[in-house]
């Protein structure tokens, strides 16, 4: 026993719990409410639009938010470690799913993304990027580990092949680009922060750049959105109507918005109000010290994020919340991107805010596991030291203050 | 393990770039926030409002319209709502399955539809004048992009009675020909607005700054003259007197000679004013109230009226009498009678009227000239029919098209004298059965022109009433002792005539019953008149010891054998005189 625990440990020297993030979750909880307040806000207008009763979403989100927090919990309560041995199942599931909406998938738009299950509607993509983020963990570590890194064969190679794979059947045979992006920038940014080679990091930029012209060139309903998105005000009647609309809804918040439920756009005239347009929406409503307020809200959980990286006990976890947080917050940036005019429209949500269960669960269940390693993060060593050569507990590395750097936990991730 | 030296950037300082790069452009976008939100604010502003600010008419109930019906008012024009079935085009997913379902639901043709559903717009009228039943049944299909428009229509309760008399509403809302056309503006009322910002079908969101309402005000109702019985009677009787004189159509008018008031106006052949737009594009005269609007020689019915003048202005008294040798010669042609009229002879003016006498009617103009047709007596007759009797212009009725006639000038033109012989006895000149009736009645009621009218008064939104009080246009038309001289001339004449008119087997004395026909010729349009084609009409009045009721009739070309308004005008009168005393209660003499 002792001597296995010790084995443990100098595999994983930060095993130590200690208090975990309590501000991650907090701001995780005021994302996720204000998501609800807008769903709740905007869900008699969609109802109306939609012939169901007024509280339709409202509580469909509630019980989305309630799914979230049991995630939450199981992903927040289980040993890191464990992942390991779920990563497969998670892969099987990923591709059963996809195929699963290729075959009956609901078709939205010329893509199809969402599988019926029962009442509830599931979005195979969640769980790709959900199984892709703890496969790329666990693979760049095991490469790490073998100092493989920029190994074109054994790493390099499969990684491009996954990338490949994955953004092939998100983009192409879903059509759905935006999540395809966040794939990309979630492997490439777990790679680059994994420590590959920067001429490999060049070398991964430039394919991506190729990538995503090729997958714009491929497919007429890209190019179209292209153009509308260089000028969107040229045909806001039809294929430029969201792009419009969203502007308009931005634009006419104004400095302090139009109150909680002022918002006009949601009822019937911005499509997708409740998801992919919710930051819209939320403009519209609360006005630019909203969306600043928001912004920041978002930047702050990211800063959490980047503080757990920075102190992240080993390799595998620091790669897994550097996916997290590159996924997070790429799909963020995308979102709200396209809502401001700055990126074409992708029909992907606003992480934590969005309506829909999927998004909400999986989001959720990558704070937990978040929260989950925040117990672990280590203060003073930078357990960065370790790659460069260093002991985890070199005095030189202390304060000198004579403490165990592990005594002062309570005050940091 | 990687030796150290040879990675560029450690992991911390990798992610630190990263997340620099992350700060930067949520910079950007708080940046560009800025600039859509409080910069360009006020043009996101205005351009969401243009699409989301909708104004709305708010339609104006028009006004219903009532009969008299004994004491009481009847309703004869409801309104009651209907839908329109409107699609947008570009909201239609899948046009074929979406008129599939509409045709199951309210029939129609799937094709059709579906045909409209794919035009260029983004409105499409599917189908009009659906029952509210009809209307649920469609909401329910829940189709996107197909919708129900509320469009109120006209009723009729009494089915075609009155059809051109009332006129009927068109798809846009505007009165056509008759009542409703003429007082569309009083009907239709005034249109409130409702300005408002709305979801994106156009359903009105909750109280807003922005939205702004103006009360529609409802169009009045209005309640007629005429009375219902009358009028079936009228026109029931009208029907077979038409249909028995072999004729194509006619009309026939009751009108009130103490007030001025039209109690009933027929028309034959009719149509339903609730399917207005089944009438082919050939027959649409069919809407005229021919009345009112189409003006005719009148032939004999006339001679009363010269009479009346001549009586009027003093130029022959109830005595005086003429010889009559057949015929008269005026600028080279020849005016003559009838063979029946008894060949020459010396002639009152009973015999006048009861002979009908062409040779009559031109003495009594030449009487106006003293002895002659001359611009004196071509300007006096001028004068009694535009100035006294009103003819050669509008009477002002509330009706859509009404005709005015034409009178020939005393002074302008060539063959004047012979023009003026002729319009003595209603040729070459014309006027409505309306214009007549009104001067007649005018004639016989003591002198007293009355406008004509069909409003015995209006009801506002908010259910004042306001009596319409009958306008006397002019209180001499001639004088009381002219009046009573024709009005004697006239019982006589229809005294010694009635028998031929069939129908009344005994004249009935306790009655004032009086009476002129008119054989009219026709105007050939290539010139000179048909020889075998006359216009029925018949003038006359019933009452009491003062007269009640003046009638015209008129029936179009009758091909009945023997004078048209003997007839085929004479018999319709007589029907309509025995009903007025028989179920309307004329007041005998005393």
């Amino acid at each position: 026993m002792n001597t296995k625990r010790r084995s443990v440990l100098i595999d994983q020297p930060m095993q130590r719990r200690h208090r975990p993030d309590y501000i991650l979750v907090l701001l995780s909880l005021v994302l996720l409410s204000i998501g609800l307040i807008v769903v709740y806000a905007i869900s008699p207008g969609l109802s109306a639009q939609k012939g169901v009763e007024a509280n339709y979403y409202a509580s469909k989100q509630i019980i989305a938010v309630a799914l979230g927090l049991v995630a939450f919990f199981i992903t927040a309560q289980l040993p890191l470690k464990s992942l390991r041995t779920i990563q497969k199942p998670l892969i099987v599931l990923a591709v059963v799913a996809s195929v699963l909406v290729q075959l009956f998938g609901q078709e939205v738009n010329g893509a199809s993304r969402w599988l019926q299950i029962g009442g509830i509607s599931f979005q195979a993509v969640e769980l790709i990027k959900f199984a892709l983020l703890i496969w790329m963990a666990s693979f760049l570590t095991q490469r790490h580990k073998e100092g493989e890194l920029g190994s074109q064969a054994k790493t390099i190679k499969p990684m491009l092949i996954a990338v490949g794979i994955c953004s092939f059947v998100v983009a192409v045979v879903q059509s759905d680009l935006g999540s395809a992006g966040v794939i990309v920038a979630m492997m490439g940014s777990m790679a680059f922060v994994a420590g590959l080679p920067m001429k490999k990091v060049l070398m991964f930029a430039a394919i991506i750049a190729l990538g995503t012209f090729l997958a714009i060139a491929s497919s007429p309903y890209r190019r179209e959105r292209l153009a509308i998105f260089m000028n969107p005000e040229q045909d806001c009647q039809n294929v430029g109507y969201q792009a419009c609309q969203a502007l308009s809804a931005v634009g006419s918040g104004g400095l302090f918005g139009k109150g909680i439920g002022g918002s006009v756009q949601a009822y019937g005239y911005l499509p997708e109000s409740a998801n992919d347009s919710i930051f819209a929406i939320f403009a519209e409503m609360s006005g630019f010290l909203g969306t600043s307020v928001l912004i920041g809200l978002f930047i702050a959980l990211f800063s959490r994020l980047k503080a757990i990286i920075e102190k992240a006990p080993d390799t595998r976890t620091r790669l897994l919340v550097t996916g997290i947080l590159a996924w997070l917050s790429t799909q963020a940036l995308i979102n709200i991107g396209a809502m401001i005019g700055l990126l074409p429209l992708k029909g992907i949500t606003l992480p934590f805010v969005s309506y829909g269960g999927t998004s909400i669960i999986f989001v959720t269940a990558a704070i937990g596991l978040v929260f989950n390693a925040s117990r672990y993060t280590t203060y003073g060593v930078n357990s960065m030291a370790l790659t460069e050569g260093k002991r985890y507990d070199d005095p030189a590395d202390r304060r000198g203050n004579r403490r165990t750097h592990y005594a002062t936990v309570s005050r940091r991730p | 393990m990687q030796p150290p030296d040879k990675l560029l950037f450690t992991p911390v300082q990798r992610i630190r770039i990263w997340y620099f790069l992350l700060l930067f452009v949520c910079s950007v976008f708080v940046v560009r926030l800025f600039y859509l939100q409080v910069i360009r604010h006020d043009y996101y502003k205005s351009a969401a409002l243009t699409s989301q600010l909708k104004q709305y008419e708010i339609p104006a109930e028009r006004g219903i319209i009532e009969v008299q019906n004994g004491k009481e008012r009847v309703p004869i024009v409801l309104n009651e709502m209907r839908y329109t079935l409107v699609a947008d085009p570009k909201m239609i997913k899948d046009p074929a399955k979406a008129a599939r379902l509409i045709r199951e639901t309210i029939g129609g043709d799937a094709g059709e539809y579906e045909t409209k559903m794919k035009l260029d717009t983004r409105y499409s009228i599917l189908a009009k004048k659906l029952s509210r039943q009809q209307k649920e049944d469609v909401s329910r299909l829940e189709i996107p992009g197909v919708i129900t428009a509320e469009a109120p229509q006209r009723t009729y309760p009494q089915g075609t009675l009155a059809a051109q008399l009332l006129g009927f509403v068109d798809d846009e809302g505007q009165g056509r020909y008759g009542l409703e056309q003429a007082l569309n503006d009083k009907l239709k009322g005034q249109n409130g607005q409702l300005k408002a910002i709305t979801d994106a079908r156009g359903v009105p969101l909750a109280a807003n700054d922005e939205n702004i309402l103006k009360e529609p005000e409802h169009g009045e109702g209005i309640v007629l003259t005429i009375d219902l019985g009358m009028q079936q009677q009228l026109e029931d009787i009208l029907k077979q007197g038409v249909e028995h004189a072999k004729s194509n159509s006619g009309g026939a008018i009751i009108m009130d000679a103490r007030t001025g008031g039209i109690k009933a106006v027929a028309n034959y052949p009719t149509y339903n004013p609730a399917e207005f737009f089944r009438v082919e594009s050939k027959d649409i005269s069919v809407f005229e109230n021919k009345i009112v609007s189409s003006p005719l020689e009148v032939g004999s019915v006339m001679k009363p009226l010269t009479m009346a003048a001549a009586l009027d202005q003093g130029v022959v008294n109830r005595n005086s009498s003429f010889h009559d040798q057949g015929y008269f010669k005026i600028d080279g042609a020849t005016i003559t009678n009838v063979e029946e009229s008894g060949g020459s002879g010396q002639r009152s003016l009973n015999d006048i009227l009861q002979l009908s006498l062409n040779t009559g009617a031109t003495w009594l103009l030449m009487q106006m000239g003293g002895g002659e047709i001359n611009e004196q007596a071509r300007t006096a007759w001028h004068d009694y029919m535009v100035n006294h009797y009103r003819l050669g212009k509008p009477t002002g009725v509330e009706q859509g098209y009404e005709g005015a006639g034409t009178i020939p000038d005393p002074s302008e033109g060539y063959g004047l004298n012979i023009r003026f012989a002729n319009s003595a006895f209603g040729q070459g000149m014309t006027a409505t059965p309306l214009q007549m009736a009104a001067a007649i009645s005018s004639v016989v009621n003591g002198g007293t022109y009355y406008r004509p009218h069909l409003v015995e008064r209006t009801i506002a939104a908010d259910g004042r009433e306001t009596v319409k009080k009958p306008e006397v246009v002019s209180p001499n038309v001639v004088s009381s002792k002219a009046s009573k001289d024709l009005k004697e001339i006239m019982e006589y004449a229809f005294s010694k005539n009635y028998r031929a008119y069939g129908g009344m087997p005994k004249l009935r004395n306790e009655f004032s019953i009086g009476g002129k026909t008119g054989t009219a010729e026709i105007a050939n349009p290539e010139g000179g008149y048909y020889t075998d084609r006359y216009n029925g009409l018949f003038m006359g009045f019933v009452g009491g010891n003062e007269v009640e009721y003046v009638i015209v009739v008129r029936v179009d070309e009758p091909k009945i054998a023997g004078y048209a308004g003997t007839k085929a005008a004479g018999p319709i009168f007589v029907s309509i005189v025995n009903t007025l005393i028989d179920n309307f209660g004329v007041t005998p003499k005393k």
